[in-house]
C-alpha cells in the first residue's frame, strides 16, 4: 500500500506561480511592477475570535480541542501529513512518503531532511519518536486528555535511520493516518517536551511551522511572528516559501456587536466568530467589500441523539420516526442562520470523508409525523399536546447556560405535531449528573475531525468520551450493527472498504432514527478586502503563510 | 478612640473570615463535582473512566482531599499569603491576580471618582437652577440612570463614541483612552444614586431655618449652596461611597465583558462557572477586604467630619 506524494500538475503549477510571486515581492527594490494579484510581503494580520477556552486553559496541541486554538496551532506546529481539503486524501507534509503494513499495524514514514524547529534544532525521526512517546506518557498521567483518541492504538516507534521512523500500533486503527495530519498529533521540538505540561499549555511550544509563537495571554490573545527560514509547507499550501505576513495577532472579543464593529472599522482583518453570521450582518459585511468564507466543519453535524432506554418515550421506534419527520431543516437553516445556509443532509457534515447524503430521508413531513404518532397511541389532547394514558408527550432536552433561537425553533416545530419539547436549563455541574443518570430524552454533542472515526468518540459506547449518550442511544439490535460497522471502518484500510462501512453506518443511524440531524456545522469567517489568499484546511482551519495583505 | 478602632478592626476581620467561609460553603454546595467539570472541559466525560483513572485525575487536579481538610488547607495557606493554584490553568492564583487586579482597580477607582464628580455636579445643577420645567426634568434623570442596565449603556457608548465618533477605542486595556468609556459606564448608576440622595439633602437643607439667616446676611444663592447646603447635605454620600465600592465589583463583571477588558470581574465570573474554587475564594477574599477596608476608613472619617459622631463614639 505504498502511497507516494500527490503531485498533480495543478498543484505544482500553483506552487510555481506562488514561488515566482514570492520572489517578485521579496525583490529588494520593491519598486518592481507586479500584477494586481501578485502577493506582497509585510504587514500584520489581525484576527478576532469570539472567546478563549477558559475551562481548559491550554494551547498544548495534544490537549486542545478548542477550534480557535487549532486554527492558530496549525501555523505553529506541523504534522507528519496533511489532508487535501477537497478530497480528504492524506498528502505529504513533514513526511515525504509513508508505507502501511498489510496488517495495518506498522506505519513507516520517510521524513523530509530540511526541516528545523524554530529553536534551530533539526526535525528528525528521534524528534518524532519523542513527541509520540511524550504524548503516550501524558495520557497515562491524565487519562482524560483529548488527544488520546487520536493516539489510540499507539504502542511504540522505532527510529530506523535519522529520517525514517516506524510507528507500531498494538491494534488496527484505520483513522491513525488521518490522525497524523491533525494539530493534535503535531510534532513539537524535544525541548518542548522537557518543559512541564503546564508550561506547554501556556505557550512553551516550539514547532516547525511558518510562524513561531511569540506570546499567549489567556483570554486576551496570541501573537505569532514569521520564521524567515521556512521552506517546507504542506502539499496543500500555495505559498511554497516563507510567509508573506510579518506577524499574526489574534484577539478574543466576546461581545458580538463590538466584534462586528471593530471589523467594520477596519481594526480587524479576519472576523472569525464561533457561530455563523446572521443574514443582516452578512449583508452589511458584503456591502463593505468583505469576503465571506464558509466551510462545513468535518465530523458529525449538530445531531440530537435520543435516549431509547426502557420506559422512555423515544423507546418507541414510531415516535422516533415521527420526530425525524417533524423537523423542518430547510426552514431551520434559513430562519436561524441565513438565506444560503445549507440544510443538513445527514449525521455527518458534507466535508467529512465518506459522507453519504441522507437528504431524501430527512424530508419535512408533518402529516406523516402526525399519522405515526396516532398509530403509536399518542392522541391529540387538549391544548394541542398529544397524550397517551393520561401522560403528555413531553421530551426533555438539557441545555447549559441558555437556549438559542435554534433550540426554540425546534421546540416550535415539534409543537406543530403535538410534541412538547422541554428545554431544561442547567449549570455545568448539574448538567453532567443529569445526563449521566439518563434523565434526558434528547441530547447533543459534537467534535471536529476530518475522519468518520470521530463519531466513535461520541456514539460508540466502547470508545466514547460521553458514555451515557452512546449507551442510551440505541435499541440492542441497532447497537450490534453499529458496533460492527464501526469495527469494519476501523479495521479496513482500503478507501472502498471504509466508504462502504461508513456509508452503511450513516444509512443505519437515519433508518433506525437514532440520530436527528438539525443543522450543518458551518464555520464562517469574514475577511476585509485587503486579505488575499485565504484557504481552508481540511479540518476548517487556515494556512496563514498563504495569506497576504494587499496594499490599500 | 483606640477601643473604637480596635473594635472596628476585629469586626472587619470577622466579616472577612465570614465571607471566605460562606463562599467556600456555597462553592462546595453547588451541584456537580469540580472534577467532572474539569474532565468535561478536557473533552472526556467522567463516566467513561475507570475508578483508577478517576482517582488519578482527582489527584492530578488536587481534588483528592476531604471538604474540611481542603478548607483548612486553603485557609492556612491564605493566612501565609498563598492563594494556591487555579484548578483549570494550573497557574498560581497570585500571578493571575497580579495581572488583572491593577486593571480592575484602575477601572473601579476611576469609576468611583467619576461617580462622585458626576453625582455632585448633577445635584448642584438640579438644586441651583430655578427654571421649574428644567428642574423637574433634571430631578427625574437619576431614576433613569439607576434603572438603565450597565450592559446596555456600555453598548450604546461603544456605538456612539467608538464606532460613530471614533473618539475612544471600543475594546482592550491599552492606554487611558481605553479606560474612559468603561469607567463612565460603570460610574453612571452610582452617580445617579449620589445625585438622587444629594438633591434630596439639598432640598432639606434649603428648608432649614439657618438658610433664612444666611440670606438675611446678604449671601448670594450660589454662596449659600456652597458654604451651608453642600457641607450639610454631603455627609450621607460618604456612607454610600463605601457601599458602592461593592457594586463596582459586580459592575466590573459586565463592563469588562462588554469592553473586552481583562480584569478580575471576568475572571471571577468564569471561575464560578467552572467551580475553580481557589480563584473564586481569592477574588472574594480580596474584594471583601477592599470593601471592609473602605468602610473602615469611612467609619473612621465620620468622627472627623461630624463632631457629633465623635461624641457618640467616646460616650459609647
Amino acid at each position: 500500500m505504498k502511497q507516494s506524494p500527490a503531485s498533480s500538475p495543478s498543484v505544482s503549477r500553483r506552487g510555481l506561480l506562488a514561488a515566482s510571486a514570492a520572489l517578485l515581492a521579496a525583490s529588494p527594490s520593491g519598486r518592481l511592477a507586479f500584477a494586481a494579484d501578485a502577493p506582497v510581503s509585510g504587514g500584520t494580520l489581525r484576527v478576532a475570535f469570539t472567546a478563549d477556552n477558559t475551562t481548559l486553559v491550554s494551547i498544548d496541541p495534544f490537549q486542545v480541542y478548542w477550534l480557535e486554538h487549532r486554527v492558530v496551532l496549525r501555523n505553529v506546529a506541523e504534522s507528519l501529513t496533511d489532508q487535501n481539503p477537497d478530497t480528504g486524501e492524506i498528502i505529504p507534509w513533514l513526511a515525504k512518503s509513508w508505507d502501511i503494513s498489510e496488517d495495518g499495524l506498522d506505519y513507516t514514514f520517510v521524513l523530509r531532511d530540511d526541516v528545523t524547529f524554530s529553536n534551530g534544532t533539526r526535525l528528525d525521526a528521534e524528534a518524532v519518536r519523542i513527541a509520540l512517546d511524550s504524548n503516550k506518557a501524558f495520557v497515562k498521567t491524565v487519562p482524560a486528555t483529548f488527544g488520546r483518541t487520536y493516539l489510540a492504538g499507539y504502542d511504540h516507534a522505532d527510529v530506523i535511520n535519522p529520517h525514517t521512523i516506524r510507528i507500531v500500533l498494538s491494534e488496527p486503527n484505520a483513522g491513525f493516518l488521518q490522525a497524523t495530519s491533525t494539530t493534535n498529533l503535531a510534532i513539537l521540538a524535544p525541548e518542548s517536551y522537557r518543559r512541564t505540561e503546564k508550561e506547554r499549555s501556556l505557550g512553551a511550544l516550539i514547532g516547525s511551522g511558518p510562524f513561531a509563537l511569540q506570546s499567549y495571554t489567556p483570554e486576551v490573545g496570541i501573537k505569532l511572528v514569521r520564521r524567515n527560514d521556512y521552506a517546507w509547507p504542506s502539499a496543500a499550501a500555495r505559498n511554497r516559501g516563507r510567509a508573506y505576513l510579518d506577524a499574526v495577532e489574534v484577539r478574543y472579543v466576546t461581545e458580538e456587536s463590538v466584534r462586528n464593529g471593530l471589523f467594520l472599522q477596519g481594526e480587524i482583518d479576519i472576523l472569525w466568530p464561533r457561530n455563523p453570521f446572521a443574514e443582516v450582518d452578512l449583508e452589511l459585511f458584503r456591502s463593505r467589500g468583505a469576503t465571506i468564507f464558509s466551510r462545513s466543519l468535518p465530523g458529525p453535524t449538530l445531531n440530537l441523539y435520543p435516549n431509547v432506554s426502557e420506559g422512555r418515550i423515544l423507546n418507541d421506534p414510531k415516535v422516533r420516526a415521527a420526530l425525524q419527520k417533524a423537523i423542518d431543516r430547510e426552514t431551520f437553516a434559513k430562519g436561524v442562520f441565513s438565506a444560503d445556509f445549507p440544510a443538513v443532509q445527514g449525521p455527518y457534515d458534507v466535508t467529512t470523508p465518506y459522507f453519504r447524503s441522507q437528504a431524501a430521508k430527512l424530508v419535512y413531513d408533518p402529516d406523516g409525523a402526525k399519522r405515526l404518532l396516532d398509530e403509536a397511541g399518542w392522541k391529540m389532547g387538549p391544548g394541542g399536546w398529544r397524550t397517551k394514558d393520561g401522560k403528555r408527550l413531553t421530551l426533555i432536552r438539557p441545555l447549559q447556560g441558555a437556549e438559542t433561537p435554534g433550540d426554540v425553533l425546534i421546540q416550535d416545530q415539534l409543537r406543530q405535531v403535538g410534541i412538547e419539547l422541554k428545554l431544561q436549563i442547567l449549570v455545568a455541574g448539574e448538567f453532567q449528573t443529569f445526563v449521566s443518570s439518563g434523565r434526558y430524552d434528547l441530547h447533543s454533542s459534537y467534535m471536529t475531525r476530518a475522519d468518520p472515526v470521530v463519531l466513535q468518540t461520541i456514539l460508540d459506547p466502547r470508545y466514547t468520551n460521553n458514555s451515557a449518550l452512546s449507551v442510551n442511544a440505541y435499541p440492542p439490535a441497532t447497537l450490534k450493527q453499529v458496533e460492527a460497522l464501526f469495527d469494519k471502518g476501523l479495521q479496513t484500510h482500503s478507501p472502498r472498504g471504509r466508504a462502504e462501512a461508513y456509508g452503511a453506518l450513516q444509512d443505519l443511524l437515519i433508518d433506525d432514527n437514532v440520530a436527528f440531524p438539525i443543522y450543518e456545522r458551518l464555520w464562517q469567517a469574514a475577511a476585509s478586502p485587503r486579505v488575499k489568499g485565504f484557504q481552508w484546511t481540511s479540518e476548517g482551519f487556515a494556512l496563514f503563510n498563504d495569506i497576504w495583505l494587499a496594499k490599500s | 478612640m483606640a477601643r473604637y478602632i480596635i473594635g472596628r478592626i476585629v469586626q472587619a476581620l470577622t466579616v472577612l473570615w465570614g465571607a471566605y467561609t460562606i463562599t467556600y460553603a456555597i462553592l462546595y454546595l453547588l451541584p456537580g463535582d469540580p472534577l467532572s467539570i474539569m474532565l468535561t472541559a478536557s473533552g472526556v466525560e467522567m463516566d467513561t473512566l475507570s475508578a483508577d483513572q478517576i482517582a488519578k485525575a482527582r489527584h492530578y487536579y488536587g481534588l483528592d482531599q476531604g471538604t474540611m481538610e481542603q478548607y483548612f488547607h486553603l485557609l492556612g495557606r491564605l493566612l501565609t499569603g498563598d492563594f494556591g493554584t487555579s484548578l483549570s490553568s494550573g497557574r498560581p492564583v497570585a500571578a493571575m491576580l497580579a495581572e488583572r487586579l491593577p486593571q480592575t482597580l484602575m477601572l473601579a477607582g476611576t469609576a468611583v471618582a467619576l461617580s462622585i464628580v458626576f453625582g455632585f455636579a448633577f445635584a448642584w445643577l438640579g438644586a441651583w437652577l430655578r427654571w421649574k420645567p428644567l428642574r423637574a426634568v433634571l430631578r427625574r434623570l437619576p431614576a433613569i440612570g439607576i434603572s438603565i442596565p450597565v450592559y446596555w449603556t456600555g453598548l450604546l457608548f461603544i456605538q456612539i463614541f467608538a464606532f460613530s465618533l471614533g473618539w475612544f477605542p471600543s475594546a482592550g486595556n491599552t492606554g487611558w483612552q481605553s479606560l474612559v468609556l468603561p469607567a463612565v459606564t460603570l460610574a453612571i448608576p452610582s452617580a445617579a444614586i449620589y445625585a438622587q440622595i444629594l438633591l434630596r439633602g439639598f432640598d432639606d437643607v434649603w428648608a432649614e431655618p439657618f438658610i433664612a439667616t444666611a440670606r438675611a446676611k446678604g449671601l448670594r444663592r450660589g454662596q449659600i449652596q456652597l458654604r451651608h447646603v453642600l457641607r450639610n447635605a454631603s455627609l450621607p454620600i460618604l456612607t454610600l461611597v463605601g457601599l458602592q465600592v461593592g457594586h463596582t465589583v459586580s459592575g466590573a463583571v459586565l463592563v469588562e465583558t462588554v469592553f473586552t477588558r481583562v480584569g478580575v470581574g471576568r475572571l471571577v465570573q468564569e471561575a464560578v462557572l467552572r467551580q475553580d474554587i481557589p480563584v473564586v475564594l481569592a477574588v472574594v477574599t480580596i474584594s471583601a477586604a477592599a470593601f471592609v477596608a473602605v468602610n473602615l476608613v469611612v467609619d473612621l472619617l465620620y468622627p472627623l467630619l461630624d463632631p457629633r459622631i465623635a461624641g457618640l463614639a467616646t460616650a459609647g
